[in-house]
C-alpha cells in the first residue's frame, strides 16, 4: 500500500483500499482551495472597503465663483455625522425633496416658487439650496441665501431680477418648513410611491440604492422628521399669529430643535416673534455693532455661526471653510444701488434734515462706503425709548442666552458673545430701500408710511409682491391679488405685529418727509 | 525543538504579554484616573471661588458629555423650559457652566459643584432683565433638590442608556472612537450606577417638605452620607446663609452656621467642602485656606449702589437700631454671634402676639436636626487626617447673626419663611402665610425679592408657612414699634 491509500472498513467489516489523488492533486485542490477562499476574502474586503468609502464620502456639491456658491453652495447643512448617528438637517435627501410636490400635491399645488423660493433657468432647485454627497447619498440643505436673496420687478409685467443678499421679502419659510414636514408625515410617504416617483423622474435608482432607500433612508427620514415636528408642533402651529412671507422666529425654533424646550411650558406670548429678514451686504463696518433686532451679539462671525443653526447645521456637520468662503464674500459685498431716478435737488433738502434727525442713531448714505459717522449706531435703544412690539424682545430670554454659551462645545467656535437686552438696536440703513417692510416686525410697508404718526400707517396691507413701489419706497402693499396668486394680508392688531413706536421726524410737513424719503434712496 | 527556542518563543509570548498589560494600564490610567491641574480664566480668587474645584469631582463629578446632553434628554424632569438655566443657577455670559460648577480632568473631563453653588446670589430689577451676581451672598434662586432630583430621575429612566446619550452627543460632538468606547461600556454605565446609588442615600428627602429655591438642608445630607448617623425624623431645611465678611466673625470667635454648631471657621470651611461630596483623601486643604482669607475680607454689598438711600430717614432708623437691635446683631454687639436656646426666656421677653399662640422662638427643626449624636460623629471624623473637627457641639438654639448685607439676604429668618423686611417687623399673625420664592427682581421699598404678583406664581415656588418645618413664628423684636419707626428702620438695615 503506497502512502496516497487508505484501508477503510465497510459496514460489514470487510477491509477496502481506497486509491487517493495524488500528491500534486492533493497539493493543486489545496491551492484551490486557497484560491477560492482569498478570492472570497478579498470580495468581502472590496465591498467593505465600497462601503466604508461610500458612507464616509463628504463631498459639497462645489462652484468656483463666489456668487454661486452664495446662492448654491453648502455651508454643512444637509444631514452628517456618523452614519450610525446621524446629526442636523431639516429637509429630506436630494431625490426626494425633489419630488416632494408630487407627493403631496394637495398640499402645495404651485410647486416650491409658489412658496416665493426663487427657481432660476438651469437649475433643478431653489435659489438657496445646496446639494451634498453625505451619509451615502445625495442630499441637500440650505444655504444663507435661502433667507438673503430677493426678486424684484419694476412693474407687474417686467421680468424679475434677483438680488443677492438682500432680505427674501417674498419667502414664506414657515410654510416651506410645514409643507416638507406635513409631506414626510403623510401617508403617501412611503418607500413604494417614492421610489416609484424617483424613477419617473429620472433618478436612476440601482438596486442597492432601492435597498438603501426603502430599509433605510426613507424610514431614517420620516423618524428624524418626527422628532423635529414634535419639537416645532408649537411654532408650526395655529396657536401663534403666521410669519407671513419675509419673516422668520429667529430663535424660538432654536429653543425646541437645539435644546429640547417643551416649548408647550413657556408662555405662549414668548412664541410670536416673528422678524423681518435683515440684508447681509456690507458686513465688514457692522462688526463690532450689536447685531440682530434686539442687538443681542456683536460679533459678525458668531452671528454668522447662529445664522446657520438655523439652517440646519449642527456643531458636527458645519463646513467652515464653505460657511467663511460666503463670510469673506458678504464682508464687502456692496448694498444695491437704487435702481430708479432720483430727484437729486429733492434728496438734498432731505439730507440736512435726515442729518439733524436720524445721523446720530442711523448713520448717513456714507455706510454704505464704510464710513460710520453715529454716535448711537450699533447700540440698543431701550424698549421704554423705541417703543416698538415687545414681543420679538420677549422672545429672546436671559435662560436662553445662558443655554446658548453651550453651543459649538469644547472648540474656538463656542458661544461667547450673545447676550439679553432691553430693546432693539440702531440699524445701520445701507441699501435701505430694498429692505421693506420696515420696523423689526416689518409691520410698515413703506419707509414713507414710518414718517406718518402710527395711527395713520397702514393697519393692514398686503406682503410678498415684488413690484417695487418708488414713490412710498417700499414693495407694492395694497395689491391683494395677482392672477392666481395671492398676497399676505398683514394685520398690525395681531399680537406680534403691532406697528407703534420708532416716533421720529412724524411732525414734519409732508413735503420734508418725501425730501428724507428721496434722501433714503441714496444709501 | 530544542529547548531553548521554545524557552525563547514563551520569552517572546510573555514580552508581548507584558507591553499589552503594560498599554492597557497606561491607556486605563490616561483616561480614567490621570490628573490635569485645572485652568482657569485667570488666577483670581474671584475665578477660582466660581468655577474652582473643591475636589467633588472625584467622588461626583459628572462625565462631561453626559452632563451636557441631560437636559435635551430629560426636559419633563426639570420645573421649567430652559436647560440648566431652569435651576435658577447664576450664570455669566459667555460660560458654558453656571456659577458653582467646576469642570475638571481626571482621566476625562467631568463636572462637579463648588462652593458659589449656594453662595453666589443674583438680583435683577426688571423681570426681563439680566441678573447681577453678588459672590458670597445666598443664592435666592438656585434649585438645589432639583437639580440632584432631576439627575436621580434622569439616571433612572429607562432611556438613560449608552445608545440614546452617545446619540444626543453625537448631534453637537464628534467623539473619538476611543471615547465612544469608553463613555458605551464604562462611563455611562458607571454614572447611572453612582446616581442610583446617590438617590438611595438621598431618599429621605423624599420623606420630607421640599427644600425649594435658596434653601438647603445643610446637615442631614452630610448625617446620611458621610457620618452614617440615621436622619430619623429630623427636617433641616433652612436658607442658605452668606459667606462674606468673615475676619471679624472669626476674630470675636462667634458660632457659625444657624444654630452655631461650631465656631472654627476653618473646620467650617473644610466641613463644608466635606458635605458638598468632597471625599477627605481630595480634599483641597491649601486652596480652601486660601479661599477662606478670601472670604473673610470679602465685602457684603451696598446697597446703595443698587437703590437711593434716604439718609435722613436712615439716621432716625439708625437711633432705633441702637436701641433695639445692636445688642445681638451688631458687629460688636455684646450677645452677637452667640447661641439663644429655644428655652431661654429672652425669646418671650420679646413680646407676645395676641393673634398668634405659637411659641415666641422660631421654628425648632433645623436647630433640632444637629443632633449630639452627629455632632460627636463629625468630631471623630477626621481622625487618620492632617486637619481636625474638634468643635462640632449641638446647641439646640440660634446665633444672634451680625447684619451686614441684610438687605440681600431675603427671605428672612433661618427658614427664610418672611419674604421681606417689612414682614418681620410685623407680629408672626400678619406675616404673610403663603407666598412665592426663587425670584431675585428685588423690591427695594419693603427689603425682599419679589415674592408675589403674577410672576411669582408663574416663576416661583410656593412657601406654605404651615408645612412643617416651615413656621414663620418668632423673633418679635421690633414689631411692636410705630409704622414710621419700622419705615426708619427698615431704612437704615438696608444700609448694613
Amino acid at each position: 500500500m503506497t502512502n496516497n491509500e487508505v484501508r477503510t472498513k465497510t459496514r460489514d467489516e470487510s477491509l477496502v483500499d481506497n486509491v487517493l489523488a495524488s500528491p500534486v492533486d492533493q497539493h493543486l485542490a489545496r491551492t484551490r482551495r486557497r484560491l477560492a477562499w482569498g478570492l472570497l476574502w478579498l470580495i468581502l474586503l472590496a465591498i467593505v472597503v465600497w462601503l466604508v468609502v461610500r458612507f464616509n464620502c463628504d463631498r459639497p456639491v462645489e462652484y468656483a465663483d463666489d456668487q454661486e456658491h452664495f446662492k448654491y453652495g453648502s455651508i454643512g447643512s444637509e444631514p452628517g455625522g456618523s452614519v450610525l448617528d446621524a446629526a442636523g438637517g431639516l429637509l429630506p435627501p436630494r431625490d426626494i425633496f425633489a419630488i416632494l410636490p408630487q407627493v403631496c400635491p394637495d398640499k402645495l399645488p404651485g410647486g416650491y416658487a409658489s412658496l416665493g423660493l426663487i427657481m432660476e433657468p438651469e437649475h433643478r432647485f431653489p435659489i438657496g439650496v445646496s446639494e451634498r454627497f453625505r451619509l451615502g447619498i445625495d442630499q441637500v440643505g440650505l444655504n444663507c441665501s435661502v433667507c438673503h436673496a430677493t426678486t424684484l420687478r419694476d412693474n407687474p409685467d417686467s421680468e424679475r431680477r434677483i438680488i443677492l443678499g438682500a432680505p427674501a421679502h417674498g419667502l414664506d419659510l414657515q410654510k416651506f418648513f410645514r409643507f416638507v414636514l406635513n409631506c414626510t408625515l403623510d401617508e403617501r410617504f412611503s418607500a413604494d410611491n417614492l421610489i416609484g416617483l424617483m424613477e419617473r423622474n429620472g433618478t436612476d435608482l440601482g438596486w442597492f440604492d432601492r435597498i438603501l432607500y426603502r430599509y433605510f433612508v426613507i424610514p431614517r427620514t420620516r423618524e428624524q422628521t418626527l422628532v423635529l415636528s414634535q419639537r416645532l408642533a408649537l411654532i408650526m402651529g395655529d396657536d401663534i399669529p403666521e410669519w407671513g412671507p419675509g419673516r422668520v422666529d429667529t430663535f424660538n425654533p432654536y429653543k425646541g430643535v437645539q435644546f429640547n424646550w417643551p416649548l408647550d411650558r413657556l408662555p405662549l406670548s414668548e412664541l410670536i416673534a416673528a422678524s423681518d429678514f435683515p440684508s447681509l451686504w456690507n458686513q465688514k463696518p457692522r462688526d463690532g455693532m450689536y447685531l440682530h433686532w434686539d442687538g443681542n451679539n456683536n460679533s459678525v462671525d458668531e452671528r454668522n455661526l447662529s445664522a446657520s443653526l438655523g439652517a440646519g447645521v449642527t456643531p458636527v456637520t458645519i463646513d467652515h471653510p464653505r460657511l467663511e468662503r460666503v463670510r469673506d464674500w458678504i464682508w464687502t459685498l456692496p448694498p444695491p444701488a437704487y435702481p430708479y431716478p432720483i430727484d437729486q435737488a429733492k434728496a438734498e433738502h432731505g439730507k440736512e434734515l435726515y442729518a439733524s434727525r436720524c445721523a446720530e442713531c442711523h448713520a448717513d448714505a456714507r455706510f454704505k462706503d464704510g464710513v460710520v459717522d453715529a454716535k448711537l449706531i450699533g447700540t440698543v435703544e431701550p424698549i421704554e425709548k423705541i417703543g416698538t412690539d415687545r414681543h420679538r424682545l420677549d422672545s429672546y430670554t436671559f435662560d436662553f442666552a445662558a443655554n446658548q454659551y453651550t453651543l459649538y462645545p469644547d472648540s474656538k467656535y463656542r458661544f461667547t458673545h450673545f447676550r439679553k437686552t432691553q430693546g432693539y438696536a440702531n440699524q445701520p440703513l445701507d441699501g435701505i430701500w430694498l429692505r421693506a417692510p420696515y420696523l423689526h416686525n416689518g409691520s410698515v410697508p413703506t419707509l414713507r408710511a414710518l414718517l406718518d404718526p402710527p395711527e395713520d400707517r397702514p393697519a393692514r396691507f398686503y406682503r410678498g409682491n415684488d413690484v417695487y413701489d418708488p414713490k412710498n419706497v417700499g414693495f407694492v402693499s395694497d395689491v391683494a391679488k395677482e392672477g392666481d396668486v395671492s398676497y399676505f394680508l398683514y394685520d398690525t392688531s395681531l399680537p406680534g405685529n403691532g406697528n407703534g413706536g420708532h416716533r421720529y421726524g412724524l411732525e414734519l410737513a409732508p413735503e420734508d418727509k418725501d425730501a428724507i424719503v428721496e434722501y433714503m434712496k441714496t444709501f | 525543538m530544542t529547548a531553548s527556542s521554545a524557552k525563547s518563543k514563551w520569552g517572546r509570548i510573555l514580552l508581548v504579554l507584558v507591553i499589552l498589560v503594560a498599554l492597557g494600564g497606561w491607556l486605563t490610567w490616561w483616561k480614567l484616573f490621570r490628573e490635569v491641574p485645572q485652568t482657569l480664566a485667570d488666577d483670581s480668587m474671584e475665578e477660582y471661588f466660581k468655577y474652582g474645584s473643591i475636589g467633588t469631582e472625584e467622588q461626583d463629578g459628572i462625565p462631561f458629555w453626559i452632563w451636557l446632553v441631560l437636559p435635551k434628554m430629560f426636559p419633563e424632569y426639570l420645573p421649567s423650559p430652559g436647560g440648566w438655566a431652569s435651576l435658577g443657577f447664576a450664570w455669566e455670559q459667555g460660560h458654558d457652566l453656571p456659577v458653582g460648577f467646576s469642570k475638571r480632568t481626571i482621566g476625562f473631563e467631568r463636572v462637579g459643584v463648588n462652593c458659589a453653588l449656594c453662595h453666589a446670589g443674583t438680583l435683577r430689577k426688571d423681570a426681563n432683565g439680566v441678573p447681577a451676581i453678588y459672590l458670597g451672598a445666598p443664592a435666592t434662586t438656585a434649585d438645589i433638590l432639583g437639580y440632584q432630583r432631576f439627575l436621580f430621575r434622569s439616571a433612572a429612566d429607562p432611556r438613560f442608556n449608552a445608545a440614546n446619550i452617545l446619540g444626543e452627543i453625537g448631534q453637537v460632538y464628534d467623539m473619538s472612537l476611543i471615547d465612544r468606547l469608553l463613555y458605551r461600556f464604562v462611563l455611562i454605565p458607571a454614572t447611572k450606577k453612582a446616581l442610583l446609588k446617590q438617590a438611595e442615600q438621598f431618599a429621605w428627602t423624599n420623606q420630607r417638605p421640599d427644600w425649594g429655591p435658596g434653601r438647603i438642608d445643610p446637615f442631614n445630607p452630610v448625617k446620611a452620607r458621610v457620618l452614617k448617623v440615621d436622619v430619623g425624623d429630623t427636617i433641616g431645611n433652612s436658607d442658605m446663609e452668606p459667606i462674606w465678611n468673615l475676619a471679624p466673625r472669626a476674630e470675636k470667635g462667634m458660632a457659625l452656621h444657624w444654630d452655631g454648631l461650631n465656631t472654627n471657621l476653618r473646620e467650617v470651611v473644610l466641613s463644608s467642602a466635606i458635605g458638598d461630596g468632597t471625599l477627605p483623601k481630595a480634599l483641597p486643604v491649601e486652596r480652601l485656606v486660601k479661599l477662606e482669607d478670601w472670604l473673610k475680607a470679602l465685602p457684603p454689598p451696598r446697597f446703595e449702589e443698587r437703590f437711593p438711600i434716604d439718609a435722613d430717614l436712615a439716621a432716625a432708623g439708625s437711633e432705633i437700631y441702637q436701641a433695639q437691635c445692636a445688642r445681638c446683631h451688631a458687629m460688636d454687639g455684646e450677645k452677637t454671634g452667640q447661641v439663644l436656646t429655644m428655652d431661654d426666656p429672652e425669646w418671650a421677653e420679646a413680646g407676645t402676639d395676641p393673634a398668634d399662640d405659637r411659641p415666641a422662638n422660631t421654628d425648632a427643626h433645623r436647630a433640632e436636626m444637629w443632633t449630639p449624636e452627629a455632632a460627636e460623629a463629625y468630631n471623630a471624623y477626621a481622625a487618620g487626617y492632617p486637619w481636625k473637627f474638634e468643635n462640632f457641639r449641638s446647641t439646640g438654639g440660634y446665633v444672634n447673626v451680625p447684619l451686614d448685607g441684610l438687605w440681600l439676604r431675603a427671605p428672612y429668618l433661618h427658614n427664610g419663611s418672611v419674604p421681606y423686611l417689612s414682614d418681620l417687623l410685623n407680629p408672626p399673625s400678619q406675616r404673610p402665610k403663603v407666598f412665592y420664592r426663587g425670584l431675585d427682581l428685588y423690591d427695594p421699598g419693603r427689603g425682599g425679592f419679589v415674592a408675589e404678583g403674577p410672576d411669582a406664581v408663574s416663576h416661583g415656588w410656593r412657601y406654605d408657612t404651615k408645612v412643617v418645618g416651615n413656621s414663620n413664628q418668632g423673633h418679635l423684636w421690633g414689631t411692636d414699634l410705630a409704622p414710621e419707626q419700622k419705615k426708619a428702620l427698615i431704612e437704615y438695615l438696608e444700609t448694613l
